[in-house]
């Protein structure tokens, strides 16, 4: 049991930056949850209108980050009008800047194209109202227009104007998206989380109250294959990769010392 | 008295709630956008009172130099420096306040996120033993999903993803499944609780 702990965390920062530097770029396959977020965005028409919701701290926006700009990037590409809004405050400056940053990538213009509608105290309020009318509970967007004075805004009222909610979460907010947004509204409301996520979240998809889920880096990596465009989270996957194989490898080293140091024990008291 | 508003408050805004999601009225309906914005509204202020106790907090440790000050230092510093630089500069991309978050709280809260993989790593190599028969399904269940979510699991055996997706949509999801009627039911007996005004621990555990 002598192993110090400084060793192991030495262990995981050279595995992580070795394939950082190396880049393995061990391929994985697109699992069929991934392909069916990807494939209900493809169903969606041109000028049909996405509301992404970044419920999100700003702590795990490596991992969140990467899989919320596949989404939005796929979603400019097709001529998707994005509303973003932020139910969880550190979220609002991080969805701001991703869709400012993806915006003008794709040339897309804000007012028209998209727009960001801020934060929202009391989530659960905040959900059921826009249910009713958006314009309710945010009057002014981030930016300080009045929201119906934009072209995007203009266009929408309530979540039956909306083709899908995609909540950008590391928490608890998809399930309140699913309980007052998809009960009571009957919008469809897409999961993108973090890996850690995904079985507090798969009820809700096998009971088709989620129409997909998305998680993680490895969801980034897949959702980037599909568009074609590696980026963030493909790069990340060998990162990963790396540290769940560390790991497996020290519960294994540490069960079969565990092992050892028993049998020796039970030697001596033979 | 003062208990009695607020319990006779809880059961009929309970019993509103509940009752017009049933109802097609236009009446009900405006009352219930109403309270849906004066919850923003009350909420908001919650906020700012969890703020000034947060801050009250921290300034008092920080004047009376308790342990651990200097983090009160910081969380004052931040909170001031935040809420200047947003009602100065304003919050739009560009602007100091959203370069702070990009450049400095984002990068340290993922950093600090960051560090659970090498607790994590040291927790699994010295914690999780095979001890028993349950602890050894679990171990063994652990390192299947750990390799079978990431591509160098597919690298080793096309079976291991397989195993692992099985893991999660079956056992997993069955368990978490239990769990998730048992909060559900207990959530509709505490509310069933509140209403009838049996439950009053939300008024400070008198």
């Amino acid at each position: 049991m002598g192993t110090p702990r400084r060793w192991i965390f030495a262990l995981v920062g050279l595995a992580a930056v070795a394939a950082l530097v190396l880049k393995p770029g061990l391929p994985a396959s697109v699992t069929q949850d991934t392909r069916s977020v990807y494939d209900l965005i493809e169903s969606l028409d041109s000028g049909a209108v996405v509301m992404i919701s970044f419920d999100h701290e700003a702590s795990s926006l490596p991992e969140v980050g990467p899989l919320g700009a596949a989404i939005v990037d796929h979603c400019f590409r097709r001529g998707i009008g994005i509303i973003g809004l932020a139910l969880f405050s550190e979220g609002t400056a991080a969805g701001y800047e991703l869709l400012g940053r993806r915006a003008s990538v794709f040339g897309r213009s804000y007012g028209s194209g998209w727009i960001y509608l801020g934060f929202r105290p009391q989530y659960t309020s905040a959900i059921l109202g826009m249910g009713e009318n958006i314009g309710d509970v945010f009057n002014l967007d981030y930016e300080g227009h009045a929201v119906t004075a934009t072209a995007l805004g203009s266009r929408v009222h309530s979540y039956n104007d909306i083709a899908l909610v995609v909540s950008v979460a590391d928490g608890s907010m998809p399930t309140y998206w699913v309980e007052y947004a998809q009960a009571r509204y009957q919008v469809k409301i897409v999961a993108a989380l973090t890996s850690v996520m995904v079985t507090s979240y798969l009820p809700y998809y096998e009971s088709k109250q989620l129409a997909g889920i998305v998680a993680g880096l490895r969801g980034a990596a897949e959702y980037e294959q599909l568009l074609g465009h590696p980026a963030a989270g493909c790069r990340g996957m060998d990162a990963q990769s790396a540290i769940h194989a560390l790991i497996a490898i020290l519960i294994i080293a540490g069960n079969v010392q565990g092992w050892r140091i028993r049998r020796s024990r039970g030697h001596g008291e033979a | 008295m003062r208990d009695r508003l607020a319990i006779i408050t809880a059961s009929v805004a309970g019993v509103f709630m509940t009752v017009q999601y049933f109802l097609t009225a236009p009446a009900a309906n405006t009352a219930y956008r109403t309270i849906l914005s004066w919850m923003q509204v009350v909420f908001a202020f919650a906020l700012v009172v969890g703020v000034i106790g947060v801050l009250r907090l921290n300034i008092e440790r920080l004047g009376k130099r308790r342990s651990g000050w200097f983090y009160s230092a910081a969380l004052v510093a931040g909170v001031a420096a935040m809420t200047i630089l947003g009602f100065v500069g304003g919050t739009d991309r560009g602007t100091p306040f959203q370069w702070v978050f990009d450049h400095w709280q984002a990068p340290m809260q993922s950093t600090v996120f960051s560090l659970l993989a090498f607790y994590v790593a040291s927790a699994a190599y010295r914690g999780f033993r095979a001890r028993s028969g349950e602890s050894t399904v679990l171990v063994i269940a652990a390192l299947i999903v750990l390799l079978g979510r990431v591509p160098v699991g597919e690298w080793l055996s096309p079976v291991l993803p397989r195993t692992a997706d099985w893991i999660l949509n079956v056992p997993a999801l069955a368990a978490k499944r239990a769990i998730l009627i048992g909060v559900g039911l207990g959530m509709i007996a505490t509310s069933l609780k509140v209403i009838a005004g049996l439950e009053r621990t939300y008024l400070g555990g008198r």
